[in-house]
């Protein structure tokens, strides 16, 4: 027998069906009969991702290691082996689980991954080291459980998130768990969603001021209202972090709830038909929005709203969502005087919330970045049968949450988390570190993101109780690279991982970035300050927060001490921990965190050319960094013309040190600087990133060719982060022109 | 019975000696110099921060190696992933194996501290709920299988818990 005959009168049939069509197209390509970069998108869209060293190709530290696979040279995706392990993502509609789903997806972590199930920065569950043959049993048996892996990647809607206690939330308008439901099953394989050039994310949120929901941040963000006693939401688009974080617009001040699912069906046509297909790093909607300008976006909207053909799905879950309710386990109860367990009261103050329905508690089980075995899932599965019933959710910032827990309960279930290493307190803390897979797992990861979560969780526990109380609640978020996964333009403290070039060796770095609004729904992003090596970001922590409490007026805020000091004094702050140590005197640096091989550069020999190596490109780079760095100075004292020249000329300066390594004598004159750039970088793909392609180079020529006529703050802003990663970018590329050079000498 | 998604896990007699951070470097060198016969080797990876979790994972195409924590025991786990064909008996020898030739090569790592495993009792799990589902049929079907195969005096179902993956303590005599 199979799991497919097992589970037959189990699955939905459409489900079983597209599971069925899904495990043809793998033997299709196994038979070379579909093209791989279309079986990619496919199983993309099942959820099926790729992961770190699939190309075959694995530095292990001394060299590059061809990786034999057996159904070598098959392939799964272009330069993705067949047998690589991979990612299994699996949505998880407004984080919302059930205690048998989550059993479910312990036997599939057990049987097809590593017993590891990780929550992700988007209320998904990731399964990692998956075999491509196994996935359609994985997906059937998750189906059986009603869930779904559909359109996890790939450019589709992507799960829709929601701030995890609406429902018993103290501050919300209503409880947005049916809308979110009806909105993701709605356009879960919608026509209208199959074409679009990118990802596009939904979240919804309860309330404005608190961060649940981050609806700023996300392509269509959906804000719980209530008017004139009508239900309905404030309606932000074009919002999302990646390479450069985009703030999301006002679409609309309010729409009423019966206009939710057709105007998000409009706003999916004007993105499949106008949003970018070719240039992948512009095609996010946020780049139409920002083009378009939100007025004119909107009015093409309501235009497309207009014809859209009545669907009756878009108001028949309406009645259903004013009925929605929750039913808790257990009658409505306080702790009183029950005796507390060590550990309780600790645990209490930073993981228990008490709910809107007095007698009830939200508890948060802290996930350490994001990650439970699936002996701890199916114990969690057996504390909800016991304490909450079904009413179990992911967050975003990676944990699990039982909803509707009695309040005399909260300290057997504090016993019985602890019973099994989930017990930590530090829910929303200093200590609630978040991270994305980064170099662990991660394609495009540069940095050990992880790595250092895990450092500096463990560094921060141990002086969490002589914290002063400002430090501890602030959030501390890391991304592996400039795409954000781990949110890192949201946080008091975020970071974002990048490497430089030290003589002919490569040094795991991190961008330190200050002052992200996590409240207020994502309210603002962070700015860059500079780039620390990897192992001196824990210092960077601690001088920080050190400072902040030493030199804090009143009750200020994070934000505002960082905004008081200003970018200069915050970089000061720095500044001597962006040095790197010689590799003699302390080779540390030159590995990342949780990994013991050397942080280099392919097959460059050691040794050979390090008097060029140590250029006047590092030197021009260094000059470009500053630029850059005034730019952000400028812009936080409001001289945005200023603040916007800067940052061009800090690309002109990177772009031109580049050209000079290849015609010395290039001039100083900007349009020959950027034509030469384009010649002898560009075109050649020289400046060309594996992933972005030539997004960097583009964002630099578009400033060149049309300087501003007025000046706006987020465009300014968004050019700074522009002429950051160019800057990254150019770093990157200087590595390749190194590395030219010393194929040439060896020829 | 085509079972091949068997784990065994050998236990560590000394765990007090034992850092799990120093298998890292140890883990990283097995890929470099491609240890383990008949296993593409592929990255390593730390679990460290999870509760009795798989602590430092050894990836390979094949199979994982594992110095695991599972239920508080220190020990070296071997999942295997990919089909070996020979049948559940000789597929069991083969799993235990690799597993043994792996504590072997740690038990040889200077720097893991004079690491040993006691092979008088290993764990045995059936990783397939299709195949093998905790039941008592398949528990006496493979207890019959492992005790051939393995020379076992002694077996103990680990969980009467039918969610759980059908696994036994296996004495040998």
């Amino acid at each position: 027998m199979t799991w497919k005959e097992k589970l037959a009168d189990k699955l939905p049939r459409a489900l079983a069906d597209e599971i069925d069509v899904y495990e043809t197209q793998l033997e299709l390509r196994k038979l070379g009969k579909i093209d791989e970069k279309l079986f990619a998108e496919t199983r993309l869209r099942r959820g099926a991702y790729g992961q770190r060293y699939d190309n075959g190709q694995r530095h292990d530290g001394t060299k590059t290691q061809h990786l034999h696979f057996p159904s070598e040279p098959l392939t799964k995706g272009p330069d993705t082996m067949w047998d690589a392990p991979g990612m299994q993502r699996i949505k998880i509609p407004f984080g919302g689980l059930t205690s048998s789903q989550l059993e479910t997806l312990a036997d599939c972590a057990e049987e097809y991954s590593d017993s590891i199930l990780h929550v992700t920065t988007r209320q998904d569950f990731q399964l990692h080291f998956v075999h491509i043959e196994d996935t359609p049993t994985l997906m059937r048996r998750l189906a059986a459980a009603g869930i779904t892996t559909r359109e996890a990647c790939g450019n589709s809607i992507r799960n829709v998130t929601a701030c995890p206690l609406v429902g018993v939330c103290r501050t919300q308008a209503f409880d947005v768990t049916p809308y979110a439901k009806a909105i993701a099953y709605f356009l879960l394989g919608h026509p209208d969603t199959q074409d679009f050039g990118r990802k596009f994310k939904i979240a919804f949120s309860g309330c404005e001021q608190e961060a649940c929901g981050l609806v700023n941040m996300h392509d269509m963000g959906c804000l719980a209202l209530v008017r004139d006693g009508k239900r309905g939401f404030k309606l932000y688009v074009g919002g999302g972090l990646g390479p450069v974080p985009y703030q999301a617009k006002v679409f609309a001040d309010f729409i009423p709830e019966e206009e939710l699912l057709p105007i998000a069906q409009a706003i999916s046509r004007v993105f499949a038909r106008l949003g970018e297909k070719q240039n992948r790093s512009r095609a996010r909607i946020k780049f139409l929005v920002a083009k378009l300008g939100v007025d004119e976006f909107k009015r093409l909207v309501m235009e497309e709203r207009k014809i859209l053909p009545p669907d009756p799905r878009w108001t028949a879950f309406i009645p259903e969502a004013h009925g929605f309710k929750e039913t808790p386990l257990k009658s409505p109860s306080s702790l009183d005087g029950a005796s507390k367990p060590e550990g309780y009261a600790a645990w209490a103050e930073t993981n228990v919330y008490q709910q809107l329905q007095p007698g009830y508690a939200v508890v948060t089980i802290s996930l350490p970045i994001g990650d439970l075995t699936s002996k701890q899932a199916r114990r969690v599965a057996d504390l909800a049968r016991k304490y909450c019933g079904d009413n179990i959710r992911t967050t975003v910032e990676q944990n699990l949450v039982f909803r509707w827990v009695a309040g005399r309960d909260l300290t057997e279930l504090y016993r019985g988390l602890k019973d099994v290493g989930l017990g930590d307190f530090g829910a929303g803390t200093i200590l609630d570190t978040v991270a994305c897979p980064g170099t662990d797992t991660c394609k495009l990861g540069i940095a050990s993101s992880r790595g250092l979560a895990r450092e500096l969780r463990t560094r921060l526990a141990e002086q969490y109780f002589t914290m002063d109380a400002a430090v501890k609640g602030l959030h501390i978020k890391m991304s592996g690279c400039f795409n954000s996964c781990g949110q890192h333009h949201l946080a008091d403290i975020g970071f974002y991982g990048n490497s430089r070039t030290l003589g002919n060796r490569k040094v795991p770095h991190f961008q330190v970035l200050l002052g992200g609004k996590w409240r207020d729904n994502a309210g603002s992003y962070g700015l860059a300050i500079g780039s620390v090596p990897s192992k001196n970001v824990p210092t960077v922590v601690e001088r920080i927060t050190k400072r902040f409490v030493k030199e804090r007026l009143g009750n200020e805020s994070f934000q505002d001490f960082i905004t008081r000091i200003g970018k200069a004094e915050s970089r000061k702050m720095i500044e001597d921990l962006m040095e790197v140590p010689a590799y003699e005197k302390d080779a540390t640096f030159y590995s990342d965190w949780g990994d013991p091989r050397e942080f280099t550069m392919g097959d460059m020999g050691i040794g050979e050319c390090a008097g060029e190596i140590v250029s006047r490109i590092d030197f021009d780079l260094q000059a470009a960094e500053r630029l850059c760095f005034e730019a952000q100075l400028k812009l936080e004292a409001n001289d945005l013309e200023k603040a916007d020249e800067l940052a061009y000329k800090s690309m002109l300066q990177a772009a031109q040190g580049l050209v000079k390594e290849l015609w010395y004598d290039v001039p100083n004159d900007a349009n020959v600087i950027a034509k030469e750039f384009r010649a002898r970088l560009f075109e050649p793909k020289l400046f060309w990133d594996r992933f972005a392609g030539g997004k960097f180079a583009q964002d630099f020529f578009r400033r060149h060719e049309n300087p501003p006529t007025r000046y706006d703050y987020d465009e300014v802003h968004r050019l700074i982060e522009e002429s950051q990663l160019f800057i990254e970018a150019a770093h990157a590329c200087a590595d390749k022109l190194r590395e030219q050079k010393v194929a040439n000498v060896k020829l | 019975m085509d079972l091949y998604k068997i784990g065994v896990k050998i236990f560590v007699t000394n765990p007090e000696v034992v850092n799990l951070h120093d298998l890292i470097p140890v883990f990283q060198s097995w890929i470099q110099q491609r240890k383990i016969e008949g296993h593409q080797l592929i990255d390593v990876h730390d679990y460290s921060h999870v509760h009795d979790g798989p602590g430092i994972l050894l990836v390979a195409y094949e199979g994982n190696f594992s110095m695991d924590q599972e239920d508080g025991r220190l020990g070296l786990f071997y999942y295997r992933k990919q089909p070996l064909q020979v049948g559940l008996e000789a597929n069991l020898k083969t799993v235990l194996n690799t597993a043994l030739r792996a504590c072997k090569l740690l038990e040889a790592e200077p720097k893991l501290k004079g690491i040993r495993f006691k092979t008088d009792a290993i764990l045995v799990v059936a990783n397939d709920r299709l195949l093998a589902p905790n039941e008592p049929e398949t528990r006496t079907m493979l207890e019959t299988v492992i005790a051939s195969a393995l020379g076992a005096a002694q077996l103990a179902l680990q969980a009467e818990d039918s969610r759980e993956r059908l696994a036994f303590v296996v004495s040998r005599g």
